[in-house]
């Protein structure tokens, strides 16, 4: 599921004209828009006639200029592409449904339609567009509710709520003493820190927690399955005497699978610190299904790096995000892609080169496989899961580089040499991996750059030596690059 | 002035008694669904425990001592819906629909205990026995049984466990947390108990959520927990209760838990109208608003709301959670905050435990008591004590010390009298560290 299937097909058009302005420096050519968006001349016209009604809410504080050649953005420093988003968003009607879901649990055809002005076909229409998305979460619109498995109903209202509408609404409207005093209870229970970020996810979550909680209809049929391994687990088991004791206050009676979904959320998504989530890694089960895949992609990724040790603190954090994906794809279905994945995709890859992509797709399978997982492959879950694999493969290959060491050390009059010295320095700094500096002749170094051959042969012991023809020139650039990547693999 | 009440179990006939004497010119009615009034919830224990002869002994009141106040009682009469913009109640009584106005309303329509998750629980063969008539045939059932299954470890389920064994019954208690009354006594606290009940045969199931409940043929019944089964001749519901509010209109705000939605007055969202009982959140030993269903707290708010009917002038102070019963061979009591419920609150708690002498006499029995107070004001917030001698009144000068927001300090001052054969050197509630057998000082 995307944030733009809550739009429609004009809308997601506007909010690409802006994208494709931001992108290209504020201003593009008709002619490239046009190819762009693949629409007729006249339709880009109705377009941006429709922006420029729309904006008219910022006060000038965003403007669309466009005289048949040229369109052109101009933004205050305040605003971003997000503010904009934010109002086709709220007058969303596929939004307005979920927030009405959301807040009455149910809703009569006629209530709905009045609530939101639309005649019963254009909601029924809405309504099965929204199924189509809802399909991957498991989840469907069906005589007034929406029906699935109560995990997913509300790791979809988490995601709705933390990704698409405006969260901080949600908060102020929602959050109340008993909520805060719910985020304090489980950092006393699970003797935990809750971070200010992390805190605002448990929040949201509580918060939908609350108002499903007196649901009559629950379905936990999936997720009794899938705790089974979990049910002697010693964080779950917080979570259940937490649970108990809370619900034993009111005059709610609790299903026993409240915790469970508790357990689930706090797994999956970074709620814990990497500290406490540490802790719980010590006691827990390592056979069970998440923590036996844990360590089995450790070790792939160990194996395909040739790694001989990785830093302690850097494997903990592996096993801290590992955890957090695989959570995610053994409990849950379907997600919300909140970065465009063939964007972020190419990327990545740009950043990271080819060779970790393939490896991050194994690992995935490897995943997907060992949960017997049906998803199909275009799946917004995948998708995300295979950046965070990418993303982390990243993390650990730029921890692990080895750094190299380079001294330079020019024979030239003195001021010249500072000066020169000083901006090669300048010039290789964004390289990544290496540690620049003046030489100095106590230390050791991987490469030497020098301008006059050595007196001797080991003055600069075991290090690499080239000798610059024309400092600063891009023939000498090019050539240390080369020897880079050469003492890098 | 017209008062009308619904429900006449403790809590209405508190309210309908102090209405009278606030308001001697009222015309009060109490509309009772059951056929009979002032049954005493869970009579059916003092008849086991033989303290009365016939279950219709177990009453705190009688239609006719009500009648003499000038309280008409309707007892039969099942509300339907109430209209609070026209001030005008339904009722089925004798199999019609009745009409009755009123010019002030108080809800009391207490509680039930009754799953909606358990399969099979409403089924008659799953014992219930708050109300009279359920007691009644209860007893009959109870009485032909072997083996009987409780389901909840809360003051209903442990008493029964205890009664129904010393019948000769085997038991099989289920519950769902780590230990029983986890919501009176902290874990430690109970051990005597749990090892007494494991020594007397009871079948104890913790951690162990009952999922379904089936009748077969022979009439035995079958309690479902997760893989596990339990087969026996009755079963007990001792879960928590609940109330059941279906009859209100959309004016009466309800909490997110269904109770009704009152202020410290005990007024409702809407005009004349007034909750107590158990259909109501009290502030509670935290300060913040939870359900606790006791009938101390029934009588109490009772009494609040018939003073409020006019005009505001009384507030409801809360409730401490103040119990005490005896069982398998104990007494216990405890009143405020337990040291488990203090993770709910803000408040950073130390505690102490002791063990102490009640008299001077040289076969004195002792008491464990547990004493939960603020780390830094050290004012107390709870008190627990688990003993084989009756020292259940102890608990209410305690219960007293924590409403009056008394110190460790202040109770050591206490005032107390002095009796070698009955009392020890320094009153047992004076928490005098020197005096203690064995001190568990700052556990937490």
């Amino acid at each position: 599921m995307k944030v733009e299937h809550f739009l429609e097909k004009n809308e997601v058009r506007e909010i690409t004209i802006f994208k494709q302005l931001v992108l290209n420096n504020g201003i593009l050519s008709y002619g490239k828009m046009l190819d762009h968006l693949a629409v007729s001349k006249a339709s880009l016209e109705n377009d941006l006639e429709s922006i420029t009604s729309r904006i008219e809410v910022f006060n000038d504080q965003v403007q669309v200029d466009y005289d048949g050649q040229e369109i052109k953005l101009t933004m205050s420093d305040h605003i971003s592409l997000q503010h904009i988003y934010r109002i086709y968003l709220d007058q969303s009607i596929k939004m307005e449904i979920i927030n009405y879901l959301f807040k009455h649990q149910e809703f009569s055809i006629t209530q709905l339609t009045q609530q939101l002005a639309i005649s019963d076909s254009s909601l029924f229409r809405k309504i099965k567009e929204l199924n189509t998305h809802l399909k991957e979460f498991g989840l469907k619109i069906r005589n007034g509710q929406l029906q699935g498995e109560e995990l997913q109903i509300r790791y979809f209202y988490f995601q709705f709520y933390y990704y698409i509408e405006d969260k901080s609404a949600l908060i102020h409207l929602r959050s109340d003493q008993q909520i805060t005093q719910a985020v304090q209870s489980v950092e006393n229970f699970l003797q935990v820190n809750i971070v200010p970020e992390n805190r605002q996810r448990l929040n949201i979550w509580l918060i939908i927690s609350k108002s499903r909680i007196t649901n009559k209809n629950k379905n936990y049929k999936q997720l009794r399955k899938q705790m089974h391994p979990y049910l002697k687990d010693p964080l779950y088991h917080k979570i259940h005497v937490m649970v108990l004791r809370y619900y034993s206050r009111y005059s709610i009676e609790v299903d026993e699978e409240e915790a469970m979904l508790h357990f689930a959320f706090l797994l999956a998504f970074p709620i814990l610190t990497e500290h406490d989530f540490h802790e719980y890694t010590l006691i827990r089960d390592r056979h069970a299904p998440i923590a036996s895949l844990d360590t089995y992609i450790v070790e792939t990724i160990i194996i395909h790096f040739k790694f001989r040790k990785l830093p302690y603190m850097l494997e903990r954090d592996m096993y801290y995000h590992l955890t957090h994906i695989h959570t995610r794809l053994y409990f849950f279905q379907g997600d919300i892609e909140i970065y465009e994945y063939e964007e972020m995709l190419a990327r990545e890859k740009q950043v990271v080169g080819k060779n970790l992509v393939p490896l991050a797709r194994t690992l995935l399978t490897t995943s997907t496989d060992k949960f017997m997982s049906t998803e199909v492959g275009d799946n917004s879950l995948l998708k995300m899961e295979l950046l965070k694999y990418i993303s982390l493969l990243t993390l650990i290959s730029f921890k692990m580089a080895t750094v190299i060491q380079i001294g330079i050390d020019l024979k030239m009059d003195g001021l010249y040499k500072d000066t020169l010295s000083q901006l090669l320095i300048l010039k290789m700094r964004p390289i990544n991996g290496i540690q620049i500096e003046v030489y100095q002749p106590s230390k050791s170094y991987d490469l030497i750059l020098t301008n006059e051959k050595p007196d001797e042969e080991h003055q600069y012991q075991e290090a690499r030596v080239y000798i610059l023809s024309e400092i600063l020139s891009s023939f000498d650039m090019a050539n240390i690059q080369r020897i880079i990547q050469e003492l890098n693999a | 002035m017209k008062v009308v009440i619904i429900g006449a179990s403790f809590a209405g006939v508190a309210a309908a008694l102090e209405v009278r004497k606030k308001h001697p010119h009222a015309e009060i009615i109490l509309l009772e669904k059951q056929s009979t009034l002032g049954y005493i919830p869970n009579g059916l224990h003092l008849y086991w425990e033989q303290k009365i002869e016939h279950l219709d002994e177990a009453r705190f009141i009688t239609k006719e001592q009500l009648e003499t106040q000038k309280v008409q009682c309707h007892l039969g009469a099942t509300v339907q819906k109430i209209n609070t913009t026209q001030k005008i109640l339904h009722y089925d009584y004798s199999e019609q629909e009745e009409l009755i106005s009123y010019d002030k309303l108080i809800i009391a329509t207490g509680s039930r205990q009754l799953s909606e998750k358990i399969d099979g629980s409403a089924h008659e063969s799953v014992l219930k026995y708050k109300r009279y008539g359920e007691a009644q045939a209860a007893l009959v059932k109870v009485e032909e049984s072997q083996h009987v299954t409780i389901i909840g470890g809360g003051q209903v389920g442990v008493e029964a466990a205890d009664l129904l064994n010393k019948k000769q019954k085997q038991v099989t208690l289920i519950e769902s947390m780590d230990y029983v009354l986890f919501k009176y006594l902290d874990e430690e606290m109970i051990q005597p108990i749990e090892q007494k009940m494991i020594e007397e045969g009871i079948d104890l199931k913790l951690r162990q959520t009952v999922s379904s409940i089936e009748t077969n043929e022979e009439q035995k019944v079958t309690v479902h927990l997760g893989e596990d089964s339990v087969t026996s001749d009755a079963v007990i519901m001792g879960v928590n209760v609940r109330p059941n509010l279906h009859f209100l209109d959309t004016q009466v705000e309800l909490h997110m838990d269904q109770t009704i939605a009152v202020d410290r007055y005990l007024k409702t969202s809407v005009k004349d109208v007034f909750a107590v009982g158990d259909c109501i959140q009290l502030s509670g030993p935290g300060e913040d608003m939870v359900y606790i269903p006791l009938i101390n707290n029934a009588v109490r708010t009772g009494i609040v709301a018939a003073a409020n009917l006019m005009e505001p002038t009384v507030t409801f102070n809360g409730s401490l959670r103040t119990i005490g019963t005896s069982i398998f061979g104990h007494y216990i009591a405890s009143t405020g905050m337990t040291e488990a419920e203090s993770l709910f609150t803000n408040q950073k708690v130390k505690t102490r435990r002791q063990t102490v002498r009640l008299n001077s006499l040289p076969n004195s029995e002792t008491v464990t008591l547990k004493w939960v107070y603020d780390a830094d004001t050290e004012v107390i917030l709870g008190a627990q004590m688990i003993s084989t001698a009756n020292i259940l009144e102890k608990i209410n000068t305690l219960a007293l010390a924590i409403q009056t927001k008394q110190t460790l300090e202040d109770l050591q001052q206490k005032d107390y009298f002095f009796h070698p054969a009955y009392s020890p050197m320094v009153s047992t509630t004076n928490l005098v560290s020197w005096m203690e057998e064995r001190i568990d000082e700052d556990e937490s």
